[in-house]
């Protein structure tokens, strides 16, 4: 046991002696870690948030197909789908897109009923009323009491007076979403009378979803149900491919470090040489020297990963992923504020340590070898 | 379905270990073939220095083998959320079935690599190392099984088809897969009850008599018992240790138990089965393999054999808890 | 003695780490119940996706899109068909002000 403190106290003066070419291997070695855990940090974040909540999504969603695009499902569908034995209920939703010219943003209207309005203190929605999404109140600068002003399809602008901003706790939901009542929504997006966007199906018994989303398509073959197990997986392999994508992209960075290592472990000062052959003359097996410098890789490895991976917690869970924020965003002018639950789990730390600091060790082998090998005879007479 | 963070990271590691395997097993022929250890030529000292090298790879992949051993696990857990009826990773395992060979493979392999870091330690410690022909003969066998297992994995990931939102007609694409079996059949819970206990009986007694007797055949037959161990306890598990600590008797999943839910129980529990197989296989191993050599092998064989009796102990332990102090009984 | 000062920064920042994970477990029970409120707003609104990119119908509403719809609003958008990443953007949209 003090053996083995002995050399890795030895391995640790080693690394001080040569301070600034190990400080930024060190620094390199996190910062890789500090990326490659915000990445699965965040994914597994958004997709445990995505699981939680669409949980209580719609069971069934009813689309039409028409020529392979999304067309306006006639009402009456509702009649064919209710008789179906297990549903209890179907309703049309009317939603749609609004591209907004002044701010570049896109908005996503929805249209409720009052039966299921949804803010507190309130009994109703006035036709000319619309509740907004955070970040559609914060790009227009809309506060309560102030008008939306959104152009209908004839070129007529039309103002709604903003009733109320969802709360930035919601903006995962609500970010871009403007709420006006179904009235109103389907005068503005001119939706012709007897049609919805898509159709909602309640089903009493979860274990029923299948079943009567395969009957739905048999009944009416120009429909697309889709179930919410399906929706929850799209999300989960959405956000497992989005991380998977960055990390495959990252590969040429991560060889790049490890050739880099592999490197520096390899060429030895003639410093270095000298030291190793008079640790090996005075007595020092190979086996010494090999384990001084995996303690090496050891310390290098535990400090970058410790490191990095509080760094990178810090980061997504407390500082909201700024740095990951522009890759994410791309193109949409609305952004939620990521508030995401700090869920981790074992399993993403097991993956941080397979994809750094195994291939890190990997590639220190064989040059850890080589440096035990020198020949001591040698290297002090040269 | 390649590009999930998990299965980059297996198949990375993967690759590492296998390409160090083919090295190893390249180096090792070398060795088989020209190892001399009278000679002093410039050929046997190279050899001799090449031992180093492949000892520590050696340490590096039986890690990295523990490591992914657990690490596919979790990623078939963490994947059953794509298929449909899958509960956990047996869901996973079911919807492509060669995924049940790879975790074979990986615990055949994991014992593989463990006993050959044993005979190394072994190895070293003598002056003539007199089992290196033997050591690399092994190495040679253990080579193939690390490449199949490789290829083994990757066909499971690819071959894996998730049930995501791809077609217009949802539900019909759902219902084509069909609910993947969730489960696993367990055997009839009473007469695996009697195997299990037998088995620990067995070797606690042949252990015990081991360390006080010193007879020669009580190794080999603990290290027969240690090889019927460990399949019997999987089993077991399978059959009628997990429902206890799910108290769900339809609940077999030998998997659930790793995770936080049931406190991470599953770590300790098996650690100590791979660690009372492992010693209950090494006094047996190292007679075999012994030759000429002199090692005081016989103090060593019974702090084995202790150790083995404790972690077989710990396990049944383990096991046998939830069965005294939980309210629930399984019906057999 | 070096190998203290290592130590003891190691076991530092393995506690921080540790810490992080428990205030993330902590957090997470509370974050949970203000999830628990926003799921009846999912159930109350019907909504079937999380509002994170807004650029498109297929990235503002992944769930309900075809195969075949990230060639119908913008190619070079953030997307989750590969193809988008190497199709470039038309001109027309460069310029968001220009659409009639």
């Amino acid at each position: 046991m003090r053996r083995h403190l002995f050399i890795l106290e030895f391995a640790l003066s080693g690394l001080c002696r040569r301070r600034y070419k190990n400080l930024a291997l060190l620094v390199a070695y996190s910062l890789l870690i500090f990326i490659i855990s915000s990445i699965l940090f965040l994914t597994h974040a958004l997709k445990r948030e995505a699981e939680l909540l669409l949980q209580s999504s719609p069971e069934i969603t009813v689309q039409r197909l028409m020529a392979g695009r999304h067309a306006l499902v006639p009402v009456d569908w509702v009649d064919t789908i209710v008789s179906i034995p297990g549903v209890i209920d179907a309703s049309p939703r009317y939603w749609g897109y609004y591209y907004d010219p002044f701010t570049g943003a896109n908005f996503t209207v929805l249209g409720v009923r009052s039966s299921e309005f949804p803010l507190k203190g309130r009994e109703d929605l006035d036709p000319e009323d619309c509740l907004i999404g955070s970040g559609v109140s914060e790009t227009g600068l809309l506060r309560t009491g102030d008008s939306l002003v959104m152009v209908d399809p004839e070129g007529i602008a039309r103002p709604f007076r903003v009733a109320g901003v969802f709360s930035t706790s919601s903006s995962i939901l609500t970010n871009d979403l403007v709420v006006l009542k179904e009235e109103t929504i389907k005068r503005f997006f001119q939706i012709p009378e007897g049609y919805a966007v898509d159709l909602v199906v309640r089903v009493a018994n979860p274990s029923e979803i299948d079943t009567i989303a395969k009957k739905i398509k048999e009944k009416i073959p120009s429909s697309r149900p889709i179930t919410r197990t399906e929706i929850l997986r799209t999300y989960e392999s959405l956000f497992d491919w989005r991380s998977g994508m960055v990390l495959s992209m990252f590969i040429g960075a991560l060889l790049a470090f490890f050739i880099f290592a592999w490197d520096k472990a390899t060429g030895l000062s003639a410093e270095e040489r000298r030291e190793i052959g008079v640790l090996k003359a005075i007595g020092w097996d190979s086996s010494d020297i090999m384990e001084m410098k995996f303690w090496e890789g050891l310390v290098l490895s535990s400090l970058a990963y410790l490191t990095g991976t509080i760094t990178g917690f810090v980061h997504v869970f407390m500082l909201g992923a700024p740095l990951l924020e522009s890759a994410l965003k791309g193109w949409s002018v609305l952004f939620p504020s990521l508030k995401l639950r700090p869920v981790i789990e074992v399993y993403q730390l097991m993956v941080l340590l397979f994809l750094t600091v195994v291939p890190y060790m990997a590639a220190t082998i064989a040059p850890s070898w080589k440096a035990a090998m020198t020949d001591p005879e040698e290297v002090i007479r040269s | 379905m390649i590009l999930h963070p998990g299965i980059v990271a297996l198949l990375g590691s993967s690759a590492i270990v296998n390409m160090m395997m083919l090295y190893s097993a390249f180096a090792g022929l070398r060795i088989i073939r020209y190892w001399d250890s009278k000679s002093s030529s410039a050929l046997q000292l190279s050899l001799e220095r090449r031992t180093y090298l492949l000892s520590s790879i050696l340490s590096f992949v039986l890690g990295v083998n523990l490591l992914g051993l657990f690490l596919f696990i979790y990623t078939a857990d963490d994947l059953h959320t794509q298929f449909v009826g899958a509960m956990c990773a047996t869901g996973t395992l079911n919807a492509n079935p060669i995924g049940w060979w790879v975790l074979g493979m990986k615990l055949v392999l994991f014992l593989f690599s463990a006993v050959w870091i044993f005979l190394n330690y072994l190895d070293q410690r003598t002056e003539d190392v007199p089992f290196v022909k033997k050591r690399y003969a092994l190495l040679l066998v253990m080579t193939p099984l690390f490449v199949t297992e490789a290829l083994l994995q990757l066909r499971f990931f690819l071959g894996l088809r998730p049930n995501i939102i791809t077609s217009c007609c949802g539900a019909l694409f759902s219902e084509n897969s069909g609910g993947i079996a969730s489960s696993i059949a367990g055997a009839p819970v009473r007469p695996m009850e009697y195997l299990f206990f037998t088995v620990v009986f067995l070797y606690l007694i042949v252990a015990l008599c081991f360390i006080v007797f010193q007879m020669d055949f009580l190794k080999y037959l603990l290290g027969g018992l240690a090889l019927v161990f460990l399949p019997v306890s999987i089993a077991s598990i399978i059959s009628f240790i997990s429902p206890y600590f799910y108290e769900l008797p339809t609940h077999h999943c030998p998997f659930d138990l790793l995770q936080g839910l049931y406190g991470y129980v599953g770590y300790p529990l098996y650690i100590s089965l791979l660690l009372g197989t492992l010693f209950g296989l090494f006094p047996s191993l190292s007679e075999f393999f012994k030759g000429r050599s002199e090692l005081p092998l016989r103090r060593w064989q019974r702090l084995w054999t202790t150790a083995g009796g404790i972690s077989v102990m710990v396990f049944t332990a383990i096991s046998v808890y939830p069965m005294l102090f939980s309210s629930f009984v399984l019906e057999g | 003695m070096k190998y203290r000062r290592f130590l003891i920064l190691l076991i530092t920042e393995s506690l921080i780490l540790l810490g992080l994970l428990l205030w993330g477990h902590y957090r997470g029970q509370t974050e949970f119940v203000r999830l628990t409120g926003l799921k009846d707003l999912v159930t109350s609104l019907m909504l079937t996706d999380l509002s994170i990119w807004t650029e498109a119908r297929y990235t503002r509403h992944p769930s309900q899109t075809d195969l075949f719809s990230a060639f119908q609003d913008c190619p070079g958008c953030l997307e989750h068909f590969p193809s988008g990443s190497i199709v470039s953007v038309p001109p027309h949209l460069r310029r968001p002000e220009e659409i009639p």
